[in-house]
């Protein structure tokens, strides 16, 4: 009998320290490490991502961020880059000749002119000529804050004849673009970005990033869930800026994006009243009707769209409009801090 | 069993519960206190307790600045030279997770450790 306990103590202290070299073994697999960078799309990149060393999450964030540089090339619509047709390739070659574009162009103008239908226009890819005087106004407004000024109403209506998106023909066999008035231009700000961390979402996948956080600007899309099965828990920032809260809530989800449109960050001043960067279609003014807007669903480059045509519709109108839309949740910000939800937004406030 | 088997055993479970209670009291006790960190252009460049009031000049590219300022708990960015003003008029931030971007300048103070949700993002 001796020999037996002997033997099971000894099988006892041998599964003790395996367990103790496991829960050591276990802690370094699952490290969690996170990084940012600041050169696609004018914004803050963050990255979050399971990794057994940092060395081995540089290697795989640095093929993340020399992706999304790309995409930010291609959706440029200020700067023109060696070697590739960009936007502002196209509207520069507005009225005089269709441009030869790669895949990925095609498809992200595919996703505009379907959301443009969606939308009944609220959400207009085709708009440049109208956004690109507002930025010009912002970006003076800013600058010199004292001479701040609206842009006059002839201007706005003089750009917005040029703003006809039946006019932005894309041919998906020959993958070309083609603007066929020189005054039009192409803005894909409302969507660019969604799309393009849609793409780098499925791309982690590919080089082995199983359970990832993206967030390009606000643009959140979780791959996966974390390493332990739980969902990513992400807060939707408190648009009152006056307020102690950062949050107003916690939304809890895994293979899904959220974005987020607001007034709070981008705007400028004109007689101490705001005007956001948003620009409604169908008023050709900074949209007013909320602080924030935030769409959840699982193609990130659909939240980007969905959340920028809600900023510019009315709530009761964007309520139906979601709630008719499968797979699609929508969370408002009202101008006095109420909440409103569609029917299936899951959601931890914060009282 | 003989007296030195159980004492063995004995010894061996509490060395383990030992070493096991060590790991998590020592990870619980370094997310007990805040600070803030600043990241230029997503390089970490220092760590500054928010239990200690200070003020941080964080020099960004070329003569560009933006003034950090810990009191009572909370950072703030006082000053800066971005066109923007966005980090500066920012609330001050105090709790595990919560951040100042100053996009213009490149910088980011996020709280790291100490109180707060346990968040992974945010969206804005």
């Amino acid at each position: 009998m001796k020999r037996v306990y002997r033997a099971v103590s000894l099988v006892a202290a041998a599964a003790l320290a395996a367990g103790l070299v496991l829960i050591q073994r276990n802690n370094k697999e699952t490290k969690l490490y996170e990084t940012k960078f600041f050169d696609s799309f004018d914004t803050v990149t963050s990255i979050s991502g399971y990794a057994a060393s940092q060395e081995e999450f540089e290697s795989q964030t640095k093929l993340l961020q020399e992706k999304l540089q790309y995409y930010h090339r291609l959706f440029d619509i200020y700067h023109t880059y060696d070697g590739i047709n960009n936007i502002k390739t196209i509207n520069d070659a507005a009225g005089a000749e269709a441009v030869k574009v790669d895949r990925e162009i095609v498809e992200l103008l595919k996703l505009g002119k379907e959301m443009y239908q969606k939308t009944e226009g609220r959400l207009h890819i085709a708009y440049g000529s109208v956004l690109s005087v507002w930025h010009a106004y912002r970006e003076q407004g800013m600058q010199e804050p004292k001479q701040a000024a609206l842009p006059p109403e002839e201007l706005l209506q003089e750009k917005a004849q040029y703003t006809d998106i039946s006019n932005l023909i894309v041919d998906e066999e020959k993958s070309t673009v083609f603007l066929k008035e020189q005054e039009m231009s192409l803005d894909v700000g409302s969507i660019g970005k969604g799309y393009a961390v849609q793409r780098l979402a499925e791309y982690a996948r590919e080089i082995g990033m199983e359970h990832a956080l993206i967030s390009v600007g606000g643009n959140v899309c979780a791959v996966g869930t974390k390493k332990d099965g739980t969902p990513w828990r992400i807060g939707i920032e408190n648009p009152d800026l006056e307020s102690d809260e950062s949050y107003v809530g916690v939304v809890e989800m895994a293979d899904q994006s959220i974005v987020t449109s607001g007034d709070y960050q981008r705007f400028y001043l004109v007689n101490g009243k705001r005007y956001c960067h948003i620009i409604n279609p169908g008023t050709g003014m900074p949209s007013e009707y909320f602080p924030s807007v935030s769409v959840q669903t699982k193609d990130s480059g659909m939240a980007d769209a969905l959340s920028t045509a809600l900023f510019n519709m009315e709530f009761e109108e964007g309520l139906e409009f979601v709630e008719s839309l499968p797979g699609v949740e929508a969370l408002w910000i009202l101008k006095d801090g109420d909440i409103r939800c569609s029917g299936g937004f899951e959601f931890h406030e914060k009282k | 069993m003989k007296k030195n088997d159980v004492i063995l055993i004995a010894v061996l479970v509490a060395a383990a519960l030992a070493v096991f209670l060590g790991i998590s009291l020592y990870a619980s006790m370094s997310t007990e206190s805040g600070e803030a960190v600043v990241y230029l252009d997503g390089k970490e460049q220092g760590r500054y307790p928010l239990e200690q009031d200070m003020t941080v000049e964080i020099e960004a590219q070329g003569k560009n600045y933006n003034i950090l300022e810990i009191r009572e708990g909370k950072a703030e960015i006082r000053e800066a030279t971005c066109p923007d003003k966005i980090c500066v008029n920012h609330r001050p931030i105090e709790k595990r997770g919560e951040s100042l971007v100053c996009l213009p300048n490149k910088v980011v103070v996020e709280i790291e450790n100490g109180r707060g949700q346990n968040l992974d993002g945010t969206t804005n």
